[in-house]
């Protein structure tokens, strides 16, 4: 039977699956849009696409 | 963890279908605007070295493959956040696009407006850090505000909203654009639809998508 409550709880078997796509989509987003590495690769190749984000850039 | 490869497959086909509509308006819209205001830019002896893409496809590859990547990430964490509080359906999608929005492009544009290349703005980690901390403030405060149900906690909420912006962000102390404003103007509008589109549709792609899915 499920019970229905007006709770914010989340069942523990959800915290990990959730919490691993959390963790991967911020790496993705963070690495891509804020990484500077010393030989401005990825600035270069990520650089219309950081500003376009609002993403600070230079 | 069949759900976590669940919220991938969700998110790759969410974040593609979302970031190929960006792509396009972007296309038309807003790279057109970054090549003019690189115009205005002296070339800078120092980086004259470094490898970047050709102008063309292969600029315009890099770009998309940035936009396909960073619009995965963006739908992990609306799939994630839908997943945890049991949510299906684009009107919920919609809700958490519109969140997306205001924390990853409304509230650190509020302070750091999206800039054209060649812009004299204050040193860049400063710059980062406050856009990572604004965002960071308003997903909590947004968190608070809405969703808990004590008094005290949309308080501290509404506070967190308002902080990074009482903080305010760095600026230099003599601001210059080599881009003419209104050209600069223009970008700021621009990205700024182009950006609530593309969350409003991811939101409600990721929702629907969600209806497909049953897990564990």
């Amino acid at each position: 039977m499920k019970i229905l409550t007006a709770s914010t709880s989340i069942s523990y078997a959800k915290i990990l699956p959730g919490l691993c796509a959390i963790v991967l989509g911020l790496t993705v987003v963070l690495g891509l849009g804020f990484l500077q590495d010393s030989n401005n690769y990825l600035h270069n190749a990520a650089h219309d696409g950081r500003h376009s984000a609002a993403f600070p850039c230079h | 963890m069949a759900d976590f490869r669940k919220l991938v497959a969700i998110s790759l086909m969410a974040g593609l279908l979302g970031r190929l509509l960006l792509s396009v308006l972007q296309h038309y819209q807003t790279l057109p605007l970054i090549l003019a205001a690189e115009q205005f830019e002296t070339p800078s002896t120092e980086h004259v070295h470094d490898w970047q893409p050709i102008d063309g496809w292969q600029r315009n590859g890099f770009t998309l493959l940035f936009n396909g990547l960073t619009g995965f990430g963006f739908a992990l964490l609306i799939s994630a956040s839908m997943y945890w509080r049991d949510q299906r359906g684009y009107l919920y999608g919609l809700g958490w696009g519109l969140a997306g929005f205001l924390v990853f492009f409304v509230a650190p544009s509020l302070g750091l407006p999206p800039e054209l290349p060649g812009s004299d703005r204050a040193e860049l980690h400063s710059r980062q850090a406050w856009w990572l901390f604004t965002a960071a403030a308003t997903a909590i405060g947004l968190f608070g505000l809405i969703l808990a149900k004590q008094r005290w906690l949309q308080i501290v909420g509404a506070s967190l909203l308002a902080l990074p912006h009482l903080i305010g962000a760095p600026h230099p102390e003599v601001a210059q654009t080599l881009a003419p404003e209104a050209l600069q103007q223009h970008f700021v509008v621009l990205t700024s639809i182009n950006n609530g589109i593309f969350w409003l549709a991811l939101g409600a792609i990721a929702g629907r998508l969600m209806r497909k899915v049953t897990f564990a």
